[in-house]
């Protein structure tokens, strides 16, 4: 038992990582073989690999500013009208005003600091409850969309697609590969070795003992394989394909963020406002200000993945944006964050969101109609969150316990499953 | 007394969570009509007994045996404990604030014809049964608008509903003033003799000396002793003995202060109530304190003790009228708990649960909450930093706990308390104001307290303790200003310090001092 | 142990996975051919890609796609676009049909300016790409183009408006009010073109009376074709300008449209004016034969879905399929070679013959 023990603990993220996240990833393979098998091979042929990426660069990218929405105890409900009204606004600020592209992407994101300012206000220095100022923000930022536009489509230049349905280009030497992209992969290898020697370090300096060599050495050649791999089929697309530039704006975010939400003191403060606000304002924290952040960066977020969005589509539509809030706050919740705020990371909501993309693509490549793959979708959510909750209730028998909230967010404590349920056994079975 | 028949019996009940074994081979018998008394430490397994018993931990997940009323039962929720007669009243009451009493008596429970709810003789069986425990209000009185004294009587009205044969209270008079604890235990005396069993899980050992026939001693989740209150001749020292396994020789470390000059003053305070604004919370308070002096503040629940305490903190409390505060000679102004930690406050709130911790966080992210600049290097935070300061806080007050990776949540009270002191240690303060430090902790875990609250006053600090217990202000405290109603009423220098003193310019305007 | 080992198993897999990319060199098999080689194989796949179902006809065409295609030999993969996220889920399936190898693709747009991308990529791939019903927009990688003509539609909405009003009514001027489609659908416009070059003139000369002076097709269209937004437009036009005066014609672009602008006219209990519509739909057929509704067009989903399986077997077949434009339909970046189908005008008087090969509508008309 004691060597299931140290894997769960030490091999994905050392000791941040969390049973259920755990539990998440192996969902997630699962899944990725699954789909392997019952689409023959399709799933992680190159191309469906970059399409996967594209197609979903803008939800995940939304689920890191969601996941920071709801630990702080909130919810963000107007993203999708955020995004397609910084969406209209960039697209007709190139299309009639003749703004050079770079600067209109600048432009897109001053609007979502502006709104997200606006819903930050509401929220954090007048106090009405997120739900409402961003329901409220839904239908005021739809309306805007279709006041500006005219409900037409409106299309964008060339230069401007590029962060939607761009690539990295072709350099260098003939390799039969996309160099840059093997360069990328190179560069994670090296970063991922780096990590886990900095981390048994730092875990030898906090006298803990370091995970066993035989699970460093596993892990790496686990992450080391999945990213070799991956560049190998993202350098092996079609020639003038390869990683996205989509994809690379989201590995960028989520590096930036995760860093943020762990090792920094403003991302410590979100957690602390989300697990207890009173507690946290009287240890010092300015709580508008955290909230003030956390509502504007969500805005930032969607300004952005509304223009990913409306370059992938090579036009504004007034059907962008639609439904993308649930599929953002899915992904957090698949990804384990507590409703009642205070718990989940950033990299768990990236690996829901994958699972939700993965089946998604996965059953239509298998030709399945959006009215069954919605119900599979829905069906997932719940059963994925219900394991969570039946799992935490096996842990927290107390009434009084029940009141107050889900405690752990760092797994490195002893699993408060009861032995009868495997904690991290069970989510895997959903894919089986 | 052998001869009363034996309502519960618990045989050999052992409760294992991984890693740990909560219970093992605990034994309780409870006879018909008696009120029984549970002792022990936090983290005795008192409370996991009584989850066992009342089915929160169905049948199946203990090993052991219930034998109730002469039969093997096995609860398989609370719900059937329930209606076999066993009702639990937690320490934090199952109240809906926004409901009557009568809709907070029936809840669950509701009378009904045909169908509806029939509010007519809901209304008269309330009113029954809140004369049973002496409860004299109008049953469509909302329940938060009556004090904490009379919400517990609903409670207990609530389990009457239920047709309660065995009534279990959790630390009943825990959060109860002291006319309020006495009515409360006289009303179980009454229950006695009508009849009905109680157990009761209590920290305070004088009531249980007043109150129980027996008590059963738990220590680390194995049963030490039942005592017979009359025959054995059971005192508290008695009680303490079981608890700890040893005797306690004082109930305070021995101290020998070294007071310094004055370094913080607060003059003039006054502050008005943040939503009643003719409300006044504090009328013109002044007060100092000295470098290595213990102050303490006495006065009864809602003299405006934590209001004074929380607005001199960066104004976390109500709104600032006017007043001063000097700290090493100069004016500061203390507009966020931010200012406040800048310039060396710290403030340990009286509800730890509630606003003194975040629960979902664990021992070494709590430590480090409140000064994470001193942990951080260009704004990163120092992994490594925070496990060392966390550890080495965690060894200087002893916290019991494997690691600093656990979670505050898993820790007893005392080890909680232990965590918040090590938070606001850690921001370097010159100047700690703890309120009601030892509140619903036991005597072991008191005893270290008062021991690093001397330490830290040792080191120069100045340290304000806002307490309710008399004997706890008398005992620790170089000085103590007696509160009533918003007004400084008293300075009473150690040496003059009595309870009699003390209550008595609690309770009245008139000022005095003794130096 | 039993954890332990399906752990390892699914880090095996992981590893397999990972050892087996490394055989394999670029993906040039789907890069190739581009160009126009010599058809297919007889039995490849035939991607369909529709809008969501909020119309009875998209559901037909679905099932006669279905049908037609595997008839013809090919294999088929017929998608609709989900009822919220519909853009990008179309693009979503669209990718996919290219990912599974699909030879040619038909898309009815969802959103006729936001495929291009899509397009493009199926392009590359060699795959062809026909529009269907809707053109897409903005795409130089478009290649045939098969639809009813939509200005003749309008043309014959507009025409039947007169026509109707003039036989209950001989004399004008007639008031009447315009509807229009929704603005993100590239056909609307055309529709609301081809009706207002035949009502144009007889609004210049009086004739004819548009009482809310609402005439821009902006102000007229209904957002996503909802029955819901024609309903709510029309009872605000009641209110607004027809407390006394009387209605006489309603423009509508389709059925579902003319049956909730008719729901409106007698939920505030007016006299039924002469309404259009389009699509044939069932209840708008009953409605026409109760003599609610005054006309429709038979735009027979049949026939398009013939005719696009026909223009797909020319390309398996390796030759040109036939068109019969070559010159109207500009996307905004190139002319798109296109098959145009002539609809047909549908009243009370005619709906018996026009429907006589309809299995589903034919008894209705009896």
């Amino acid at each position: 038992m004691s060597r299931i023990k140290d894997l769960q603990k030490n091999l994905f993220g050392g000791t941040t990582s969390n049973a259920r996240q755990f539990g998440m990833i192996f969902t997630l393979v699962a899944i990725v073989v699954l789909f392997q098998i019952l689409t023959d091979g399709l799933t992680l042929r190159s191309d469906n690999l970059i399409a996967l990426f594209q197609q979903n660069s803008y939800i995940l990218i939304l689920a890191i500013g969601m996941l920071m929405v709801i630990v702080a105890g909130h919810i963000d409900l107007s993203v999708g009208s955020v995004a397609a009204i910084a969406g209209i606004l960039v697209a007709k600020s190139m299309a009639d005003w003749s703004l050079p592209w770079p600067a209109a992407i600048v432009f897109g994101l001053v609007i979502g600091a502006v709104i997200g300012a606006w819903q930050g206000f509401w929220v954090a220095y007048v106090g009405v409850p997120a739900f409402i100022v961003t329901l409220a923000g839904m239908l005021l930022f739809r309306g805007g969309n279709q006041f500006i536009g005219n409900a037409n489509t409106i299309p964008v230049p060339e230069g401007f697609r590029v962060i939607g349905s761009g690539f990295l280009p072709e350099v260098g030497p003939n390799t039969g590969y996309n160099n840059m992209t093997l360069l990328l992969g190179l560069a994670a290898c090296a970063a991922v070795v780096w990590r886990e020697l900095q981390s048994r370090r730092t875990r030898r300096q906090m006298d803990a003992d370091a995970a066993p060599m035989w699970i460093s050495i596993l892990r790496l050649a686990v992450m080391i394989g999945v990213i070799v791999f991956a560049s190998l089929r993202f350098a092996s697309g079609r020639v003038g394909t390869s990683f996205p530039v989509s994809g690379i704006i989201l590995v960028a975010l989520v590096l930036a963020y995760s860093f943020y939400t762990r090792n920094t003191a403003g991302g410590r403060h979100i957690y602390a406002v989300g697990g207890n606000s009173r507690a946290a304002e009287l240890s010092g924290v300015k709580l508008k200000r955290v909230n003030f952040f956390v509502m504007m960066n969500m805005s930032v977020l969607a300004a952005l993945a509304g223009m990913i969005f409306v370059a992938r589509s090579a036009a504004s539509g007034p059907q962008d944006g639609n439904g993308w809030e649930l599929d953002a706050i899915a992904a957090v919740f698949i990804g384990g964050a507590a409703v009642a705020g205070g718990i989940g990371t950033i990299s768990g909501s990236i690996v829901g969101g994958l699972v939700m993309a993965v089946l998604n693509n996965g059953l239509q490549l298998m030709g399945v109609g959006t009215d069954r793959v919605q119900i599979i979708k829905g069906l997932v959510l719940l059963l994925a969150v219900a394991i969570d909750v039946y799992n935490k209730s096996q842990g927290r028998f107390s009434v009084i316990g029940s009141l107050t909230r889900p405690f752990r967010r760092d797994g490195s404590g002893p699993p408060t499953a009861s032995p009868k349920v495997g904690g991290d056994a069970a989510p895997v079975k959903v894919a089986g | 007394m052998n001869d009363v028949p034996i309502l519960l019996e618990m045989r050999s009940i052992t409760k294992e969570f991984p890693g740990v074994k909560a219970l093992a081979d605990v034994n309780l018998v409870v006879r018909a009509g008696e009120i029984h008394a549970i002792c022990g430490e936090n983290g005795a397994g008192k409370s996991t007994l009584m989850k066992v018993l009342s089915g929160v931990y169905p049948y199946g997940t203990y090993d052991g045996q219930i034998v109730y009323q002469g039969a093997e039962t096995r609860f398989s929720d609370i719900r059937a404990s329930e209606s076999a007669g066993i009702v639990i009243i937690h320490q934090e009451l199952a109240l809906i604030p926004g409901m009557s009493i009568t809709e907070n008596i029936f809840l669950g429970n509701e009378p009904r014809r045909r169908g509806a709810i029939d509010w007519k003789s809901a209304n008269r069986m309330a009113l029954e049964l809140m004369a049973r425990v002496g409860l004299a209000e109008d049953p469509d009185t909302l329940i938060k608008d009556i004090g904490v004294g009379k919400q517990q009587l609903v409670e207990i009205a609530k389990a009457f509903a239920k047709d309660v044969k065995l009534l279990i209270l959790d630390e009943p008079t825990a959060a109860l003033n002291e006319a309020d604890s006495r009515h409360l235990l006289d009303l179980l005396r009454g229950f006695r003799a009508r009849g009905v069993t109680s157990i009761m899980i209590s920290h305070k050992l004088n009531e249980i000396e007043a109150i129980a026939d027996q008590i059963t001693i738990l220590r680390d989740g194995r049963t030490v002793e039942t005592l017979d209150v009359k025959a054995d001749g059971v005192d508290e020292d008695r009680i303490v003995r079981g608890m700890v396994g040893r005797e306690l020789g004082s109930r305070f470390p021995d101290h020998t202060p070294k007071i310094g000059e004055i370094f913080f003053e607060v003059r003039n305070w006054n502050v008005r109530h943040p939503i009643s604004a003719d409300r006044q919370v504090c009328k013109n308070e002044s007060f100092v304190v000295r470098r290595g002096e213990i102050v303490g503040f006495a006065g009864l629940m809602g003299a405006g003790r934590t209001e004074l305490a929380m607005s001199v903190f960066g104004r976390s409390y109500g709104v600032y009228e006017s007043g001063t505060i000097i700290k090493d000679g100069k004016e500061i102004v203390l507009k966020s708990v931010a200012d406040a930690i800048a310039h060396g406050l710290a403030y340990v709130s009286e509800d730890r649960k509630a606003i003194g911790l975040n629960l979902l966080d664990d021992i070494k992210t709590s430590t480090v909450a409140a000064k994470l600049s001193k942990i951080s290097h260009h704004g990163v935070l120092d992994e490594v930093e925070q496990y060392q300061a966390a550890e080495a806080y965690r060894r200087e007050l002893r916290t019991k706990a494997p690691t600093v990776d656990e979670g505050v949540s898993k820790l007893s009270g005392g080890n909680q308390q232990k965590v918040v002191l090590a938070k606001w240690m850690f921001t370097d303060p010159d100047l700690l104001i703890l309120d009601e430090p030892t509140r619903g902790i036991d005597v072991g875990a008191k005893y270290e307290i008062y021991g690093i609250i001397q330490r830290l006053a040792d080191q120069g600090k100045g340290v304000v303790v806002i307490s309710s217990e008399l004997p706890e202000l008398i005992g620790l405290c170089d000085r103590t200003y007696t509160v009533f109603e918003g007004t400084i009423t008293g300075e009473i220098a150690r040496a003059d310090a009595d309870p009699e003193t003390l209550m008595k310019q609690m309770t009245s305007t008139k000022k005095m001092q003794t130096r | 142990m039993r954890n332990f080992l399906g752990k390892s198993v699914a880090i095996g897999a992981i590893a397999a996975l990972a050892l087996t990319a490394c055989g394999s060199g670029r993906d040039e098999e789907s890069g190739s051919s581009g160009g126009d080689a010599k058809g297919f194989a007889a039995n490849s796949l035939i991607g369909v890609a529709l809008p969501a179902k909020t119309s009875e006809n998209w559901v037909l065409a679905g099932d006669l796609f279905s049908n037609g295609l595997k008839e013809a030999g090919f294999t088929s993969d017929v998608q609709y676009a989900g009822a919220s996220t519909t853009v990008a889920d179309q693009q979503a399936q669209i990718t996919a049909m290219v990912t599974k190898g699909a030879k040619v693709i038909v898309i009815g747009a969802t959103d006729a300016a936001q495929l291009s991308t899509q397009v493009a990529a199926a392009h590359q791939a060699g795959v062809k790409v026909i529009a269907y019903d809707r053109l897409i927009t903005n795409s130089p990688d478009l290649d045939y183009y098969v639809a009813f003509d939509n200005f003749k539609v309008g043309q014959l909405q507009g025409q039947a408006l007169l026509d109707g009003m003039k036989a209950k009514k001989p004399n004008g001027p007639y008031n009447i009010e315009l509807f229009s489609g929704s603005p993100d659908d590239n056909n609307a416009g055309v529709f609301f073109n081809g009706a207002m070059d035949v009502l144009k003139p007889e609004i210049d000369k009086g004739n004819v009376v548009v009482g809310s002076k609402q005439v821009d097709v902006k102000q007229t269209a209904i957002q996503g074709w909802k029955a819901e937004g024609a309903q709510a437009r029309m009872d605000q036009l009641l209110t607004s300008t027809y407390g006394s005066k009387e209605l006489d014609g309603v423009l509508s672009p389709n059925d579902t449209l003319g049956r909730a602008i008719i729901t409106s006219i007698k939920g505030a209990n007016k006299p039924i004016p002469v309404v259009t519509g389009q699509d044939s739909e069932v209840e708008s057929v009953k409605s026409i034969i109760a003599g609610e509704q005054y006309m429709t067009i038979n735009k027979d989903t049949r026939t398009l879905v013939k005719q696009t399986i026909t223009m797909v077997k020319s390309l398996q077949a390796g030759e040109n399929p036939e068109v019969n434009d070559t010159k109207s339909y500009n996307n905004g970046s190139k002319v798109v070679e296109t098959y145009l189908l002539p609809p047909v005008a549908v009243t009370k008087a005619n709906a018996a013959e026009a429907y006589a090969n309809d299995p589903k509508l034919a008894p209705l008309t009896k």
